[in-house]
């Protein structure tokens, strides 16, 4: 086994480039997504990139809200009770953005299929209504025919709808806790990051934590995530602020809000980069940034008692700082 | 007592959920009903999320997402999309539901997708909307898959209208037996609840009629805020007022008083 840790910013180096197929997860509106990376997509300069998202999040809603969005598939794109996704509807309304819908099962079902490598999955849902219907590739034509085609059952005749699988180029997928080989646990829902996981052409992991291997030893059956299908672990911690981890903090209320009203205009979106993307360089250069007051109140989550069976397997960040640079060694 | 029309909407959505029933709830009205259903009578309920939450009740106050840490502070188990969604709506398996709307039609179908000048459907190609919404989430895989589901909109003329400019969810798509010409494994919409009233599909055209209407609304208000020609059962009722306990029980689940707030 490799250590594969690496710095977020190696890893988006190495692992993204413009006019790519990326997907990122958990992509919940309010919880778990691999935030801080496409942040620093954004620092990047990442354009014109084609998102696989099982949901919107504020990740997809900051990459579109830049205009680095040129298409997007997705079963939900908005952020729950946090409201519509602005940058997200700002891009998709101005016709900069092309947006391809399709139900929340229907996203999980197209990664199992990817999964599997098949070439598609029959479709029972999408089908008779306008997710099948309206193609944003395919915009002329109504109703369409060519993104949800239909099928017949051989068995019994009956008509069906083929979905399209996904094998997205890479997937940047968040998690709880990973160790330095990208063996992964997830607490809260999964969402479709199980069969994202062997969807990706190329996975990296962001980890709220880095544990020790002997974690996933005791906990086998949680590890839901193999290091067989992972490239590339990063550290991040508070990954998916200002959205929730289970077991580690909530979601922060004021910043959804916040950033999200910023989304809504290009001026806003670069002040809002300029202000809570671009400072930061390192994890505490970016826990300082969000500030201790802050940090103590989101982590005070009524879910931390689930990290309880995993802490003492957890490393330290001098410990991660050692691990980094045996991995570059 | 007092009370806003969204805690009548919520508690009447409530008394459509019965013990015992299998049910998949989401954000917002959807779990404060199907909450407000456990609390009140039906203390077997068993809710669960589209991300595979299950077991749990919320606290702190109104959940953020189906994923948020108020309803994953104590659940039983943590699965999947696949097997929220997959195993146990789009298979036929779960009882029950409550959707939103943005628009509802008069067979039920439900939009949550954008809001166009001029729909795809009568455009006859795919234009971005005017307004964006959110797509159908995981109620889609409801309204095809769950044996039945209630929608929950808001009753206005420019929501309540004869074809939705986009279906998101389908209810029983232009009527009739076409949800099983679809092959729809669930059995469709069995109500309309709205902030008027509460509407139900004829058995045989599957159009939606005004079965009962709220103290404070009128068959007259309703028709004049439904955009299509309402028919009205012969024996319309009102619907009961919310009892004390009602009351009490719904504002126990809106803890931070969601529903009062909006009139």
């Amino acid at each position: 086994m490799r250590n594969k840790l690496m710095s977020i910013q190696d890893a988006v180096a190495k692992y993204t480039w413009d006019g790519m197929t990326y997907c990122h997860g958990a992509a919940f509106p309010v919880g778990s997504d691999s935030i801080a990376f496409g942040k620093e997509m954004v620092k990047q300069g990442r354009k014109d990139l084609n998102v696989i998202c099982h949901c919107g999040s504020s990740q997809v809603n900051l990459l579109a809200a830049v205009g680095a969005v040129r298409r997007v598939e997705v079963g939900f794109s908005g952020l729950e009770v946090y409201g519509f996704a602005n940058g997200l509807n700002r891009a998709v309304t101005s016709g900069q953005t092309i947006i391809e819908d399709y139900s929340n099962g229907a996203m999980a079902f197209r990664f199992f299929g990817g999964a599997m490598n098949w070439p598609f999955v029959p479709a029972t849902v999408n089908i008779c209504n306008d997710q099948q219907w309206c193609s944003g590739d395919d915009p002329g034509v109504y109703p369409a025919t060519g993104k949800i085609p239909t099928i017949t059952d051989p068995f019994t005749g009956q008509t069906l709808g083929a979905f399209r699988s996904l094998r997205p180029e890479v997937a940047a997928i968040h998690v709880t806790m990973a160790d330095i080989y990208g063996n992964a646990i997830m607490l809260g829902s999964e969402w479709s990051r199980f069969e994202m996981s062997r969807a990706a052409q190329k996975v990296v992991l962001v980890a709220d934590k880095i544990v020790d291997t002997g974690c996933m030893r005791q906990y086998p059956n949680l590890v839901r995530i193999i290091a067989e299908v992972v490239d590339a672990v990063v550290w991040w911690p508070l990954c998916s602020w200002p959205q929730a981890s289970c077991g580690l903090y909530d979601s922060d209320e004021e910043h959804m809000f916040y950033m999200n009203k910023a989304m809504k205009t290009a001026e806003g979106t670069e002040d809002y980069c300029r202000k809570w993307v671009e400072p930061y360089t390192t994890p505490s250069e970016y826990l300082d940034l969000i500030g201790p007051e802050k940090i103590a109140k989101l982590t005070a989550t009524e879910t931390a008692f689930l990290m309880d069976p995993y802490r003492k397997w957890i490393k330290s960040d001098v410990e991660v700082a050692e691990l980094l640079d045996q991995a570059k060694g | 007592m007092e009370y806003t029309k969204q805690e009548f909407m919520a508690i009447v959505t409530g008394r459509e959920i019965k013990d015992g029933q299998l049910i998949i709830l989401g954000v917002g009205l959807s779990m404060l009903a199907g909450y407000f259903a456990q609390l009140n009578h039906a203390p077997n309920l068993m809710p669960f999320t589209e991300g595979g939450v299950y077991g749990s009740t919320p606290v702190g106050g109104l959940p953020w997402g189906i994923e948020c840490n108020r309803i994953s502070a104590n659940a039983t188990s943590f699965t999947n999309a696949i097997d929220a969604l997959g195993f146990l709506v789009a298979s036929g398996r779960c009882d029950n539901a409550v959707i939103g709307a943005a628009q509802v039609d008069q067979y039920g179908n439900v939009n949550t997708t954008g809001i166009w000048e001029d729909p795809p459907w009568r455009l006859g190609k795919y234009v971005p909307p005017r307004v964006r919404l959110n797509g159908s989430g995981g109620a889609n895989d409801i309204a095809v898959g769950a044996k039945s589901y209630l929608i929950m909109a808001s009753h206005e003329k420019r929501r309540f209208i004869e074809k939705v400019d986009y279906i998101s969810s389908p209810g029983y798509l232009n009527g009739g037996d076409a949800r099983q010409r679809c092959g729809f494994v669930g059995g469709g919409p069995s109500a309309i609840i709205s902030t008027l009233g509460i509407l139900r599909p004829d058995p045989v055209t599957k159009q939606f009629y005004l079965d009962a209407y709220f103290s404070f609304s009128s068959v007259e208000e309703i028709q004049d805020s439904t955009g299509w020609d309402l028919k009205v059962s012969p024996d319309v009722k009102v619907v009961p007022e919310p009892t004390e306990q009602e009351l009490i029980n719904i504002r126990t689940v809106d803890s931070t008083g969601s529903l009062r707030k909006k009139g």
